[in-house]
């Protein structure tokens, strides 16, 4: 609701920013989803105020975007995407909202894979695998390119230290999961999961994630598809597999009975968990992880 | 329970559904061994009446009461309440009127499988046991309807329209059979329509039309002036009050 | 193919349960089909397999995938609403049609908003279509022990429950066991279709009751060889629906229900107590 007043006070608001100072009113980011606000938070510490439009344990790829949303945008000094076509409807609305040329995507500077073939109940725009998140080396170029958008929109803040925290932390995550894969006898480095969203994890750690044809979030697999599962399972001696929160849990229980595999617990991909979960920040989801993986894969 | 007693009495009944009522203070003494007929225009509440008899329908108001235990009594409802196409042949439907003897679980055994065949012979149904009850025609029905009768062995018979569509032949065989209980001291009292064979077979006929319009023996009820009467009983139950338009 | 399929059976413990819990069902399925058919109660089942599914969402909305809640809140909707879809079936016929299309209209839609507030669409599929190759030993000694009891309670009630279908008047006139013996039977319908909604889900679940015991109508010419044949053919249609699934990679529950509805539509054609063959 406008009125003549913050017609007047407008021109002011506008130029508090211009005035670079410590009391200055934190700068909006925009991001897609929690993982990204993290990262910004990480970097930005308390220059930015960020908040995701796919909060925590939502599900970005079902997310439909509403006219609050584009406001959000709009408002924004800087709006974070992830790209490699996890969330187009996110620079669709950006754009719609005016705010085109003040998005960064993240993984732009990531080199991408491609998506595994047969991507059940995954519509992503590209043939790319979207979720490079999942490796911390690749997370080091997020923050690289996180970090030049926000001082290009901030050129008066200093954004190194918040930065080289988070990569000595990176780094440090890094080396533990490599020993923990490490620890593990090579026949046990592969796990059986419904959420085809490990891929850059697997190429960069050396756990092999197969995704079973069939048995996915959508459709009610046949006798088929549970067959060829178990199967797979059993001739390739998989020691694992894991629980989504979006697969008939009973059937797993099945694959696990007659498999002799081991059913681990949540794998955090595509989002955090809420403040009071496991994974409330990327570095807690990824140790999560690894701690689930290791825990189920050990002899 | 001597002979003296009747073996139905009713004291100023009232039956009805909801609104009016279909029957209205109707008293008298049905006899042992009586061979009675039930007529009366449509409407008139013959079926109610035996519903009430049989304990089915509650008087809304006087009394229906039986001077033997109910189960000596026995109902042939109107043949439209059977589901002919049930798939169950004509012996395992007639072996239900030894119900006395099996109730809800026992077998029949080699008695109660030669009083049934007895049963079907005297309806002129032997060797009808293997055929399912579908493929019977109207008559051959009824009189396998009367065959499970027969072996109910009730001392008071309440038949409702036993010969409606049916046969020539097949209504005097039943006659006959009726004839028969008559003789052995069973009581039968039946719902009927053809006035003409109420006349020739039935020594007493009770004309009802919400009331008693007349009880007794058959000539002295069956006058054109009581059937009159009964006529314009029901016709006046079913006018519009006086005074009202058309 | 055949020693394939054979193979399958002894290579997966998944297929060997599916086929169990089938049977149970199948078995038990029969009287209760058999029933539902001549009492022409048929839309009255279809009817109460769609109410059981408000009270199993709010089970799930209470306590997520517990076989106990859902079975619970399953039970108590069904009861309830046979117990007015019984006094519904005292009144006349013409108001019993309209008023069971609506209320099963209602009830599935109103079960599915129960379960979009908390579920996705995997557990809506679910409670839908059921989850046959993931019978666990809860939901398979529940079938089994439905099963059981169906079997036994239905021989006590048999007579009575067949008078009263066929010759309700008569039997009303020698003994007063109709009304309860209708009570039971209702009561047996719900906890089958109870049962049946944790293999098959709410569509289905009636389905493996009425087809076979249809079918079997056009094949047989007494009550106990209809039930008997029902049971044969409802297990026959899960094998068939089974072994679809397995070679061509159909979902199952549907792979079964439409194996039952060919034999039926055979019949329909060719059945020599009442097909149109046989009328000709």
């Amino acid at each position: 609701m406008l009125n003549r007043r913050a017609l007047l006070a407008a021109p002011l608001l506008l130029a508090v920013p211009a005035r670079a100072s410590q009391s200055a009113a934190p700068m909006r980011v925009l991001a897609s989803f929690s993982i990204l606000a993290d990262i910004v938070k990480k970097v930005g510490g308390e220059r930015v105020a960020v908040e995701a439009l796919v909060g925590p344990g939502a599900d970005a790829h079902a997310f439909q975007p509403s006219p609050a949303d584009a406001g959000k945008a709009a408002a924004a000094r800087l709006v974070v995407v992830n790209g490699l076509g996890f969330d187009p409807w996110m620079e669709r609305l950006a754009a719609a909202a005016g705010a085109k040329d003040r998005i960064v995507v993240a993984a732009r500077d990531v080199p991408a894979l491609k998506a595994a073939d047969a991507h059940d109940g995954h519509a992503h725009a590209s043939d790319l695998d979207p979720h490079a998140w999942q490796s911390a080396p690749n997370m080091r170029r997020y923050v690289g390119t996180i970090r030049a958008a926000l001082e290009q929109a901030d050129p008066q803040g200093d954004y190194a230290a918040g930065a080289t925290t988070f990569l000595a932390e990176l780094d440090a995550l890094d080396a533990d999961i490599r020993v923990a894969v490490a620890a593990l006898p090579p026949n046990r480095r592969k796990v059986v999961t419904t959420h085809d969203a490990f891929g850059y994890f697997a190429a960069e750690y050396g756990l092999a994630f197969l995704a079973p044809k069939g048995v996915s979030n959508e459709a009610e697999p046949s006798a088929r598809d549970l067959a060829r599962i178990i199967r797979q399972i059993r001739e390739e001696k998989i020691p694992a597999v894991f629980l989504e929160n979006v697969v008939d849990p009973r059937l797993m229980q099945r694959i696990a009975a007659e498999t002799g595999a081991r059913i681990g617990g949540k794998l955090y991909s595509d989002s955090l968990s809420p403040p009071d979960g496991p994974a409330p920040t990327y570095l807690a989801m990824m140790r999560h992880n690894i701690r689930e993986l290791t825990t189920a894969l050990a002899p | 329970m001597g002979d003296a007693m009747s073996a139905v009495t009713l004291r100023d009944l009232t039956l009805g559904y909801d609104g009016a009522p279909v029957i209205e203070g109707l008293s008298g003494r049905i006899e042992q061994g009586a061979l009675l007929a039930v007529v009366g225009p449509n409407g008139a509440g013959k079926s109610s009446l035996m519903k009430a008899i049989m304990g089915q329908l509650s008087p809304r108001a006087g009394a229906v009461a039986l001077g033997l235990p109910r189960r000596e009594v026995a109902f042939l409802p109107q043949a439209a309440e059977i589901d002919a196409s049930f798939p169950v042949d004509v012996y395992d439907f007639v072996a239900m009127g030894l119900w006395r003897r099996i109730g809800l679980w026992r077998g029949v055994d080699a008695a109660g499988r030669a009083a049934v065949a007895a049963a079907l012979a005297d309806v002129g149904l032997e060797g009808f046991e293997a055929r399912p009850i579908r493929a019977l025609s109207g008559g051959q029905r009824q009189r396998m309807l009367f065959a499970r009768l027969a072996l109910q062995e009730a001392r008071l018979i309440l038949l409702d329209e036993p010969f409606a569509a049916v046969d020539e032949r097949t209504v005097g065989d039943l006659l006959a059979l009726i004839e028969g209980w008559r003789a052995q001291g069973r009581a039968v009292v039946a719902v009927l329509h053809d006035l003409a064979l109420v006349r020739a077979r039935f020594p007493d006929t009770l004309l009802l039309a919400r009331r008693a319009i007349a009880w007794g023996p058959t000539d002295v009820v069956l006058t054109p002036r009581n059937l009159a009467r009964a006529a314009g009983m029901v016709e006046a139950a079913h006018a519009p009050p006086r005074g009202a338009r058309a | 193919m055949s020693l394939d399929l054979l193979s399958a059976f002894a290579e997966f413990g998944f297929m060997r349960r599916a086929l169990a819990g089938c049977l149970a069902l199948s078995l038990a399925g029969a009287p209760i089909g058999t029933f539902l058919l001549l009492r022409r109660m048929s839309l009255v089942g279809d009817a109460l397999a769609h109410a059981i599914l408000p009270g199993a969402a709010l089970g799930y909305l209470a306590a997520g995938l517990s076989l106990g809640a859902m079975t619970l809140g399953g039970l108590i909707a069904g009861f309830v609403v046979a117990l007015l879809a019984g006094l519904v079936a005292r009144a006349t016929s013409l108001r019993e049609d309209a008023s069971l299309a609506a209320f099963y209209l209602l009830s599935l839609a109103l079960g599915v908003v129960i379960i979009s507030t908390r579920g996705s669409n995997v557990d809506l599929l679910r409670v839908l279509f059921g989850s046959v190759l993931a019978l666990d030993d809860p939901t398979l000694t529940l079938l089994a022990g439905v099963a059981s009891l169906t079997l036994l309670v239905f021989a006590l009630i048999y007579r009575p429950l067949a008078l009263e279908t066929a010759d309700p008047g008569f039997l009303a006139s020698v003994s007063r066991s109709g009304g309860p013996a209708h009570l039971v039977f209702m009561a047996l319908l719900v906890l089958n279709l109870v049962a049946g909604f944790h293999a098959l889900g709410t569509l289905l679940s009636v389905g493996l009751m009425i087809l076979p015991a249809a079918t079997a109508r056009l094949w047989t010419r007494s009550v106990g060889a209809m039930m008997a044949l029902a049971a044969a053919l409802g297990f026959a249609s899960s094998l068939a629906g089974l072994a679809l699934s397995y070679a061509q990679g159909w979902p199952t529950g549907p792979a079964i229900i439409l194996c039952a509805g060919v034999v039926y539509a055979l019949s329909l054609a060719f059945g020599r107590a009442g097909g149109l063959a046989a009328r000709a």
